[in-house]
């Protein structure tokens, strides 16, 4: 007698979610940097210029190879400020 | 009624007030952070002395070189643009292939040898600015035009070893 397929199906069905489980989360990553592959080991610097990236780009990944900002980039440069000084 | 506009956000200032008309103006770089990485060390090729007569003059400010280093500044700044405008007229396809590169590894320089080295040969041979990293020790081969790589990535396209 063979092996009985029915005892194998709860396998099939487990490797099945957390391979559903993955591909979910790997496809969201991949959204959120914009089809790029993620960054790590991200410091202060990298975080500053991911937002003035941000702030050319309109998006946190998003890069251009311009030579010149456009408009009005020099002006929406935020202060961090604190409560207490608003 | 209100002459200015609502503020939300208790942490974020953003003041679009622009600079008085009796300072100069100067376009900012326009180049995000991967094509700035890609750029550095010809930024750094032709901008060594206004950055250091930046540095020197900050240095020597005690404290106020934002006001007074503004003409220094804004040197540094057209140098740095007419570096890029220049890669961009004259190498695009390497500068846009390496930095793309770069924006996929993380930033890391040494991932992307392979598209970095076709770069650096045409910007030498079209703006004449060589890739040198400073602090070099003498008599050993740099860095970047080491043939074999320990730490990079193999699965990684940009990698090319013994080449």
């Amino acid at each position: 007698m063979g092996v009985p397929f029915e005892a194998l199906i709860p396998y099939a069905i487990m490797l099945g979610m957390f391979g559903v489980t993955g591909g979910a989360l790997s496809k969201l990553r991949h959204m959120q940097n914009g089809g790029k592959r993620g960054r790590h080991s991200v410091d202060q610097w990298d975080r500053v210029l991911m937002e003035r990236d941000k702030r050319l780009t309109g998006f946190l990944r998003g890069q251009s190879d311009r030579a010149e900002a456009p408009d009005g980039f020099e002006l929406n440069n935020p202060w961090k400020v604190e409560k207490r000084f608003m | 009624m209100a002459s200015r506009q609502a503020r939300f956000n208790q942490q974020v200032l953003i003041d679009t007030t622009p600079l008085p008309d009796d300072i100069p103006k100067v376009k900012e770089i326009g180049a995000s952070s991967a094509p700035l990485m890609s750029a550095s060390f010809f930024i750094g090729a032709r901008c060594r002395p206004y950055n250091d007569d930046y540095m020197k003059c900050k240095d020597e400010a005690n404290g106020r070189g934002e006001l007074d280093c503004l003409r220094e500044g804004r040197k540094v700044t057209r140098c740095a643009a007419s570096v890029i405008s220049d890669v961009n007229k004259h190498c695009l396809v390497e500068f846009r292939k390496h930095w793309e590169c770069l924006e996929n590894q993380n930033q890391q320089l040494w991932q992307c040898r392979k598209w970095e080295r076709p770069l650096n040969k045409c910007v030498f041979d079209n703006l004449n600015l060589e890739k040198t990293i400073p602090g070099t020790p003498e008599g050993e081969q740099p860095v970047h035009l080491r043939a074999k790589q320990i730490y990079a990535n193999p699965f990684m396209a940009g990698f090319s070893r013994g080449s």
